[in-house]
């Protein structure tokens, strides 16, 4: 009976997590690829090492371009389903010798009477006899390293190995995503940022409004609540883009509220991005009504809970509406107060499409947040290098935080108080 | 406080719920409403606690018109039926929570006192710090009575006050708010729907059916001399018993089935041929009187101290008779036992007691 759950909950609830977990212990992006890597060495590689102490010699050696004509490399060729009159030119007109340069070895080869026609083809061909270790690809280690062999012979192993190492193009385990989070100087920036967008959107829609609306609207005529609800209900059913674009009709210079600013003599300009406090400001609000709404209708569910008598008791007992809301409404609203705050804490820590498509982050980098930078890092930026392995080093710290944060909320709530049975029936 | 209803109307929807509805409770007395549901009753009390308002009409605690005043200005007390205690707050807090709001400001020393002194009272001091979940059925029941009455207020409204209690104590409960309310010297207003509880915890009872007053005054007065069929029909338990028929002339009182009944002596008068009903209650067969009923006994309930038999006395017509316990009937048994025509009470054809 359970099976069927817990295979569901496996593949779509722990594997997502796991699978983010092992990826953040990698340096996958778009340059190791998600698959197996291959090996090679560029010159890059060689600078990249060269700093690291690789001695001068060795990376000269490697970087040199080798052509030797042998048995071993004739019979590639032939493997390799080259022209027959060509390849028996090359044994028979230049099997012994040894070029330095690309250049030399195809001028030789083209000389030769069966030489093909394509400068392609001959390039093709030269590769085959090359024994330089450097910008070729090597599908293992093994036959880098038998490269490395022939193109270094005095190059000590532990250099040897050093090269091997950097020259794979997949992606490696490592902790590099960490220690770079740990340092770089942006990461505190945008934890802020992060920190004051889910405090300051929760407190203030989408706890703090819901809580107010639902309370009036549960003082109002039964029919009004239907109508606001609905109303309320307008930002979570629009389409986000739509509702993205909305915004920029009402905040863009020219648009609504600059409008309406400049009428009044306010000072007016695109908030939205034109300056960092209405840009959070903007941020904020277009969020929180998107928010509002759960709250609003959850808090209304709850509050339909408490039975007519109490209320009736407390107003006969000579409590004002105030004292009716803050002492008999409020204290018995602590478990859905605690589920929205939860839920909703996790949606903001986790949202940034809202963000990307309107600040964007900006002015400057001054609203960006962990996710959108974790969605930009991992999945869209412009340098075209979608580094995988930190971005999912950045979800990983979400899902840490977020699963921290539903512990010391129940822990706040005293949650276990409240789901403990009433030890009478009645 | 002295509680009066001046021709009080309300209407839910446009609906008449009631309709003019007058009376009076005397300061100190103890009013019950007794009534099916449905009747109006609760409503009249919520109405009287400031809690539904009055759609016409005027409520007057003593000399002061309470009609317009919000309940939180009426200083009344309600226990209601399902207690409405507090979850979150402790026994304590929930009996100090009427003194704690409001626009009084009072020291917490002036509250505990106040509390522990309800308390006292209601002999629940030992429950103060606990949580309404953790309290029986009966305690809950008690706390919510001092919570009424802690503002020692001008009326205490009780609404099915022991509706949700089991059988043992609603009889306890039954003799504990009357003695708190004797003790206090409170006004207070019952509604049930417990002929018993009404008649045994108040000095007057008011009937209702549909909305309307029916009956007011003494228990014994209601039960003795009710004013129709409705007062007596509901009023007894084992209930009346009703034979329809006509008079027959001298004063006697025949049915189509074939039973005849002398009539009491102040109905000898009544015109022949005039359809009336008969209501026998089961204390008034088979206990003594001077005429008597033959038939045969379909079905015996011994009920410890007293028994019970239905006795057909004619095809269909079926006598109820209690009967202080006896094993000597058995049912088919055919038996003639006396009726006292004296306490028999006649009703003309629109229900109204002749």
């Amino acid at each position: 009976m359970l099976s069927p759950a817990l295979i569901l909950l496996a593949c779509f609830y722990f594997a997502p997590v796991a699978l983010t977990t092992a990826f953040a212990f990698t340096d996958m992006s778009t340059a190791t690829g998600i698959g197996t890597g291959a090996y090679v060495i560029t010159p890059n590689t060689l600078r990249g090492l060269q700093d690291e102490g690789l001695p001068e010699d060795v990376a000269a050696q490697v970087m040199a371009e080798t052509y030797i004509v042998d048995r071993a490399g004739l019979d590639a060729a032939v493997a390799a389903g080259m022209d027959e009159g060509f390849v028996a030119d090359i044994s028979a007109r230049l099997t012994g010798r040894a070029y330095d340069s690309a250049r030399d070895f195809i001028r030789a080869l083209r000389e030769l009477p069966n030489a093909p026609r394509s400068p392609r083809a001959i390039t093709a061909a030269a590769e085959i006899f090359g024994r330089s270790a450097l910008n070729r690809r090597f599908e293992t280690r093994e036959e880098l390293a038998e490269a490395l062999a022939i193109a270094t012979p005095e190059g000590a192993i532990e250099t040897r190995e050093q090269l091997l190492d950097a020259s794979y193009t997949g992606a490696v385990f490592t902790t590099e995503n960490f220690r770079r989070l740990a340092t770089q100087r942006e990461t505190g920036r945008v934890l802020l940022n992060t920190l004051f967008y889910v405090s300051a959107t929760l407190a203030i829609f989408n706890v703090g409004l819901a809580l107010f609306l639902a309370i009036t609207l549960f003082y109002l005529p039964k029919g009004l609540m239907g109508v606001f609800g609905t109303l309320w209900l307008l930002p979570r059913i629009t389409p986000l883009v739509l509702y993205a674009i909305l915004w920029k009709w009402f905040t863009w210079e020219g648009g609504f509220l600059p409008i309406l600013a400049e009428q009044v003599g306010l000072p007016s300009f695109n908030y939205m991005k034109g300056s960092v406090v209405t840009a959070w400001i903007t941020m904020i609000s277009l969020n929180g009504f998107i928010g509002a709404s759960f709250g609003l209708i959850l808090f209304s569910g709850a509050l339909r809970t408490i039975p007519m008598q109490q209320l009736w008791a407390s107003e006969v007992d000579g409590a004002t509406r105030w004292q009716q809301v803050r002492r008999i409404i409020l204290p018995q609203m602590r478990w859905p107060i605690l589920f929205v705050t939860t839920y909703q804490t996790m949606s903001l820590l986790a949202s940034y499409a809202e963000i990307w498509l309107t600040t964007n982050g900006g002015p400057g980098r001054t609203t960006t947040v962990w996710a959108l930078e974790a969605f930009r890092t991992a999945l869209f930026n412009y340098s075209g290098n979608l580094e995988y392995g930190l971005g999912s080093a950045m979800a990983l710290m979400l899902v840490i935080v977020g699963f921290a944060l539903s512990l010391v909320y129940l822990r706040l709530f005293r949650f276990d108080e409240l789901v403990t049975r009433p030890r009478i029936e009645f | 406080m002295r509680l009066h209803l001046d021709n009080f109307t309300k209407r839910f929807d446009g609906n008449p719920v009631i309709e003019g509805m007058n009376f009076v409770v005397e300061d100190g007395e103890m009013l019950a409403l007794l009534g099916p549901s449905g009747c109006g009753k609760s409503t009249t009390l919520f109405a009287i606690a400031g809690i539904y308002r009055a759609d016409g009409g005027r409520i007057l605690f003593g000399d002061r018109d309470v009609t317009n005043l919000p309940s939180q200005r009426r200083n009344v007390g309600v226990v209601f039926q399902n207690y409405a205690l507090y979850p979150h707050m402790s026994v304590e807090e929930n009996i100090g929570f009427p003194l704690t709001v409001g626009r009084i400001r009072r020291d917490k020393a002036e509250v505990a006192r106040a509390v522990r002194e309800i308390a006292e009272l209601i002999h629940i001091e030992e429950l103060l710090a606990r949580k309404p979940a953790q309290l029986s059925g009966g305690q809950q029941q008690r706390v919510a009575l001092a919570r009424a009455l802690v503002r020692r207020p001008g009326i205490l409204l009780l609404d099915e006050p022991l509706a949700n209690l089991d059988a043992r104590l609603r009889l306890e409960m039954r003799s504990e708010i009357r003695r708190i309310q004797l003790e206090t010297g409170i006004t207070a207003i019952l509604v049930t729907h417990d002929q018993v509880e009404a008649m045994s915890m108040c000095d007057r009872v008011a009937i209702m059916e549909r909305g309307r007053i029916l009956q007011i005054g003494p228990p014994t007065e209601l039960y003795r001399a009710p004013v129709n069929r409705f007062v007596a029909g509901f009023l007894g338990n084992p209930p009346i018993v009703f034979l329809e028929g006509r008079t027959a002339g001298q004063g006697s009182f025949a049915m189509d089935q074939g039973l005849h009944l002398p009539l009491p002596p102040r109905l000898r008068g009544l015109p022949a041929d005039r359809p009336i009903s008969l209501g026998i209650r089961p204390e008034h067969f088979g206990t003594g009187g001077t005429a008597q009923a033959t038939g045969r006994v379909t079905f015996v309930e011994p009920q410890g101290r007293e028994t019970l038999f239905d006795i057909e006395t004619a095809p269909g017509v079926i006598l109820r008779s209690v009967q202080p316990a006896r094993e000597d009937v058995g049912v088919g048994d055919i038996v003639t036992w006396p009726i006292d025509v004296d306490n028999l009470l006649a009703f003309d054809a629109e229900g109204t007691r002749l």
